[in-house]
């Protein structure tokens, strides 16, 4: 799985040309309000919205893909349960389970949405490189432990991917397999403790390290942001699309997926 | 385990965002620059055990160690927890971003709750055995408040997800297992290589002769 999310954001286009504090508030409101949809053909009609802001962004498809295999697996739970224990009266019952199409639908409302919400996240984090979003989120008065703490974090992600790369390879060289027995978990608890000890070893060495050169907790940076008419053009655009969004939501032109289709 | 984004209603995000502000303020206090790194590495240690699969049967569960991170950062976990779930809400949708409160409340509540557990270690007399069965109990502890809280969290958001709830409770039996047999070897693993590394930590002091 790939988490240099930020692997696209030098393909040029108006998403990665656009100021990341604008676009980080501007989209997320547009998140939020995905999340607070009830009718089904507003939610398509969202996720629609989501691939034109993929589209323009550039990102390859094949990459944004990965996010959407994890949350199909993450919703599974929910197509599989909501039809069959739906409460109220069962449309037809398969293989003596009740199935309602009322629970159908509302897994394919959540699921609609689910989907929506991650393209835009990845149109967010994907079209700027990590650390300038995380600098842009410092702008927008985020507190500055919290960013600090992110970027080590994200840091330490991929070291520690190697690390356990490294360490799977040798406990194999010496012949263990994975089962689902007592051996397998104590090993992984050793396992997870030396990962711990050998991490807080390195950490320490490079916060050392970072203190010699003057680290004080914080962060600067040569990155300045400057807001142009432009960035508040397609702000505008994306507030003006939400507040339709909602608005067609709320006035139930559509019926929620709770009561019907339509 | 997480919950994924437009499941829970809008009261039910609010309150997790409320909640996580709240214990993150109060965890958070005069906190040092140096227990930065530290908190870091556990935070990218919760990430990446997420991702850890062990097969049970026909499926897999993957780790949560959110009691491991409390057992080792004390009330401190809840800031490393947190800062896990923002990034697997950025990095790959794992979760969600308007679902980011409620799952801080959950797994971080769980990594407070679990530290709460294994200092109660110190009530009794001292010996090796109790420690490994303390680290145990936590890592169980952990996982099953956040099973509770998930639950509690579909409960409220509609009775159409009740059943999902229990169902969701019920998935968490075995994780439960899982993570307190791994909590317990990895307590015991540094409790002989780097005690000093575990929460609550009282460093034996000896006598020396003259």
């Amino acid at each position: 799985m790939a988490f240099d999310i930020d692997r696209f954001s030098h393909i040029e286009s108006s998403v990665q040309r656009w100021d990341p504090r604008i676009k980080i508030l501007s989209l997320v409101f547009f998140i939020f309000v995905v999340a607070l949809l009830k009718t089904i053909p507003v939610a398509v009609a969202s996720l629609f919205i989501a691939l034109i802001i993929i589209k323009i962004t550039n990102i390859p498809f094949h990459f944004v893909a990965n996010s959407i295999k994890v949350i199909v697996v993450f919703l599974a739970p929910f197509f599989l349960m909501l039809p069959f224990s739906y409460p109220g009266e069962p449309a037809f019952r398969i293989i003596g389970l009740p199935f309602a199409w009322e629970g159908f639908r509302l897994s394919v409302l959540i699921f609609t949405k689910a989907v929506a919400i991650v393209l835009t996240t990845n149109a967010i984090f994907g079209s700027a490189r990590f650390d300038i979003s995380m600098i842009a989120l410092q702008n927008l008065r985020c507190p500055k432990v919290l960013v600090q703490m992110i970027l080590f974090t994200y840091r330490y992600i991929f070291v520690f991917i190697d690390e356990i790369k490294r360490m799977e390879k040798a406990m194999r060289s010496k012949g263990f397999v994975m089962k689902a027995n007592m051996n397998t978990l104590r090993t992984m608890g050793n396992f997870v403790g030396a990962l711990l000890i050998r991490s807080f070893e390195r950490t320490s060495r490079v916060y050392s390290a970072m203190l010699s050169k003057g680290y004080e907790g914080e962060l600067h940076s040569m990155v300045s942001f400057k807001a142009r008419g432009k960035d508040y053009v397609k702000a505008g655009l994306v507030v003006v699309v939400t507040v339709a969004v909602l608005a067609v939501d709320l006035l139930s032109v559509f019926t929620p997926a709770i009561k019907g289709w339509y | 385990m997480h919950i994924a984004d437009g499941i829970l209603s809008a009261p039910v995000i609010a309150a997790g965002f409320g909640g996580t502000v709240v214990i993150a303020a109060v965890t958070m206090r005069k906190m040092d620059l140096e227990e930065i790194p530290k908190i870091s590495v556990m935070s990218a240690v919760f990430f990446v055990a997420n991702l850890i699969h062990i097969p049970v049967g026909p499926t897999s569960i993957h780790f949560i160690l959110n009691g491991l991170v409390g057992v080792i950062l004390g009330p401190r976990a809840f800031a490393a927890i947190m800062l896990g779930v923002i990034l697997q809400a950025f990095l790959f949708g794992f979760g969600g971003v308007t679902v980011i409160g409620v799952n801080c409340v959950m797994l971080g509540g769980g990594a407070l709750i679990a530290y709460f557990i294994w200092q109660l270690r110190h009530r009794f007399p001292v010996s090796d055995k109790l420690e490994v069965f303390f680290g145990a109990v936590a890592g169980a502890v952990g996982v099953a408040f956040s099973g509770v809280i998930l639950a509690l969290a579909l409960f409220t958001s509609g009775d159409e997800f009740w059943a999902t709830a229990g169902y969701a409770l019920a998935a968490h039996v075995p994780a439960l297992i899982i993570e307190a047999i791994v909590v317990g070897a990895c307590v015991t693993f540094l409790k002989k290589a780097r005690p000093d590394m575990l929460a609550g930590h009282v460093q034996k002091i000896y006598k020396t002769g003259g």
